[in-house]
């Protein structure tokens, strides 16, 4: 065959040689990693994808929530199945505890469990959902152009819904519960934000490597199996003595829940450092403020560390998939 | 916002065959390399082969740029590149402008949502904020003709209405460019045309457009130029018609042939190349030559073609008119064709088949040429006289041909 690509025919020629045009508002597609930057491509997330496509990400997220409810049994009752679950499998091993160490369990330990069970459910089930966002609609990621980051964090849209319903009942479970809230619970939103953005960060890294390996997810539901023995959700982490309670908070998630229960429930202002006294006699340090840092810095390095991750992959997911 | 604009300037684009990696003994080294060494993105290593290989072109307002060639050309991969689904390995493309795809119009449904829900999910999908197709609702609805069944989930659609649901959201976000796959054929035979129609009227907005089709009538029709892709290269760019007439010859060209065909056409031409009217005269030239006498079954002639079906819808035998045709020497043929057909694309092909064993020789038309033909008042000329008798005023007129 002639591969001749000059054989121009003179109607085309005008449309062959007019000079390419030059205009900033062409957005341009290439493989020059040379252009690439941090700042250039944060800049181009923000405001050529998550904000242009902020409508999508709205839609998805409506999208998801609505299929959760549609035929189904139990309703809006899902959104509080899972943390119930929590607290019960919570209260059952506490109450084993307190049995053994002679000790009565109190409300404010049950309530204690139960504000960590929501945002531990809230973690479980977006990155259970999300990491097979991508593959699973892979139909969607092969043939239509969007952002791709909405797919995962549409599904962690979707599980913060539900935890705002579980945080509606426990409100109420609360007041019931007679559990006197504090000015120092004004830090549970900054904690609850710190969540979304760890959470956020991780399931952008977990969706986009189930992607290419999909033994990702099974991994991923092993963590999530017995992350909750590594998560002080059903302990407190002094209960592992000195050692242990510096151990168990470096758990990127610890200091998050541990921020809530001790806010929330016991009204301490997370500024201040804590000092409880251990089961043998020695004082063990339940907070310090720089576990608010070193989980903000998780929080924001993941959250970072996933956006840039997932954008410099995402040209190959249409191939890879 | 200024003018849409498409512009490709020389792309490339690598695949690889089979799987990315079979086991983790091939992933470790390749992620290792991958990581210590710059590997040289224009050498193709093991299975890799180019999808696409510098390919250019740019479309601005009022222009369509037909894409056609061979299966596996590259036509799909330059679709994904202009959608951004897919990145050049070289080159770059880009687009000014939001991108309307009439491709995959319905992929982003959801079985269990219902209509009216899923035109807000796909609509997002496509690009159109909230506030738009909030505003285009009521339009969609009605353009789908969907009205009674846009409260029920998805799942419970026929095909039909799926893809008409989805053409209708497309049809209604008003793009600064568009690219076309062939979807156009959608719904029933009402809607087709309906859909065909909508195409049209967004092409005469005047923006940039980008159509891939197999169906050669519509390229010619909508297309103000076109690119002939064959194996990721382009071949041929120019006018549709031309382009069409190398792409049906093309089967011939390059390949070795088993035997000498008994005719050689040089040049098939045909005056006038402008579109004409169903009814009007086309003069066909063909100029050959008969390398050695040939055999009394050996038959020169040509077919048209419609090209909407492929079907041929007249052929005549050249050598059955005049036997001296297979005399060694060289010879220029006049045909005179009154072209009543509707109006459609028609190509011209030199033919050469054996009589007796009903077999064609060549493995197809050695030239061809396009031809466009217009409606004579709405359809085919069926040359009407018309003769009109009145009374009680006796008068008889012939009224056509006035």
């Amino acid at each position: 065959m002639d591969t001749n690509s000059d054989a121009v025919s003179p109607a085309a020629a005008a449309w062959h040689d007019a000079s390419p045009a030059r205009d900033d508002d062409v957005r341009w597609m290439s493989l020059s990693d040379e252009e690439r930057s941090i700042a250039g491509d944060l800049r181009e997330i923000v405001r050529d994808e998550l904000w242009r496509y902020r409508g999508l990400a709205y839609e998805l997220t409506r999208r998801d929530i609505r299929v959760r409810y549609k035929q189904t049994a139990l309703g809006f009752a899902w959104a509080i199945l899972m943390p119930t679950m929590v607290v019960l499998a919570g209260a059952a091993v506490r109450y084993a505890m307190a049995y053994i160490g002679g000790r009565p369990l109190s409300a404010q330990d049950l309530a204690g469990i139960a504000i960590k069970a929501v945002p531990w459910s809230f973690f479980v089930g977006s990155m259970g959902f999300a990491a097979s966002s991508l593959v699973g609609q892979a139909n969607l990621v092969t043939k239509i152009y969007f952002p791709r980051e909405v797919l995962p964090l549409a599904a962690t849209f979707a599980q913060a819904l539900d935890a705002c319903v579980g945080t509606a009942v426990l409100l109420l479970a609360f007041a019931l519960l007679d559990v006197h809230i504090g000015y120092a619970a004004l830090w549970a939103p900054v904690l609850a934000l710190l969540l979304l953005l760890l959470t956020a960060g991780l399931t952008l890294l977990v969706s986009c490597a189930n992607l290419f390996f999909r033994d990702v997810k099974y991994v991923v539901q092993v963590f999530l199996m017995f992350g909750i023995f590594f998560t002080p959700v059903f302990f407190e982490p002094q209960m592992f003595g000195a050692l242990g309670a510096r151990l168990m908070m470096l758990n990127p998630i610890s200091p998050i829940v541990e921020g809530l229960r001790l806010s929330v429930v016991l009204n301490h202002n997370l500024l201040n450092t804590l000092v409880v006294p251990g089961h043998h006699g020695a004082a063990v340090l339940a907070w310090s403020p720089w576990y608010l840092l070193y989980g903000a810095a998780w929080a924001l390095i993941t959250c970072l560390g996933g956006l840039l991750i997932f954008h410099r992959a995402e040209s190959k997911f249409a191939e890879y998939v | 916002m200024a003018e849409g604009l498409i512009e490709f300037q020389h792309v490339w684009k690598k695949f690889r065959r089979g799987e990315f990696h079979d086991s983790l003994r091939d992933t470790i080294p390749a992620l290792a390399s991958r990581i210590f060494r710059r590997t040289d993105r224009s050498a193709l290593e093991g299975r890799e082969f180019w999808a696409v290989q510098d390919v250019s072109f740019s479309v601005r307002p009022g222009e369509a740029l037909g894409i056609i060639g061979p299966n596996g050309a590259g036509k799909s991969t330059i679709l994904k590149l202009l959608t951004r689904i897919l990145r050049p390995t070289h080159g770059r493309c880009g687009i000014r402008g939001r991108v309307g795809a009439l491709i995959e119009i319905a992929a982003g449904f959801h079985q269990d949502l219902t209509g009216a829900e899923n035109i807000f999910l796909q609509g997002s999908i496509m690009g159109m904020t909230r506030r738009e197709i909030a505003a285009r609702f009521d339009d969609i609805v009605a353009f789908s003709e969907l009205s009674e069944f846009i409260d029920t989930p998805v799942k419970r659609y026929s095909s039909g209405m799926n893809a008409r649901l989805g053409f209708a959201i497309a049809a209604h976000m008003s793009p600064d460019v568009l690219i076309v796959d062939e979807v156009l054929a959608v719904g029933d035979w009402r809607f087709q045309r309906k859909a065909f129609q909508r195409i049209e009227d967004i092409l005469h907005g005047g923006r940039p457009v980008v159509v891939v089709s197999h169906q050669l009538d519509r390229i010619a029709a909508l297309c103000t130029h076109c690119l002939l892709l064959d194996r990721g290269r382009v071949v041929k760019r120019g006018h549709p018609d031309e382009c069409i007439s190398e792409y049906i010859a093309a089967g011939v060209r390059g390949q070795e042939d088993h035997m000498t065909p008994p005719f050689r056409v040089n040049a098939l031409e045909i005056a006038p190349k402008d579109p004409l009217r169903s009814g009007d005269h086309l003069t066909v030239t063909l100029k050959g030559e008969v390398p050695e006498r040939a055999g009394a079954n050996d038959r020169l002639g040509i077919r048209v073609r419609s090209l909407q079906n492929a079907h041929v819808i007249f052929m005549i035998d050249l050598t059955a008119h005049e036997p001296a045709l297979r005399e060694p020497g060289t010879f220029e043929i006049t045909i005179d064709l009154q072209m009543n057909t509707g109006r459609g694309y028609f190509s011209i092909e030199s033919a050469m088949w054996n009589n007796q064993e009903r077999r064609e020789l060549g493995k197809g038309p050695q030239a061809v040429a396009c031809v466009g033909v217009a409606p004579f008042h709405g359809g085919t000329n069926l040359h009407p006289r018309v003769r009109v008798v009145t009374r009680p005023a006796p008068e008889t007129r012939e009224l056509w041909p006035a």
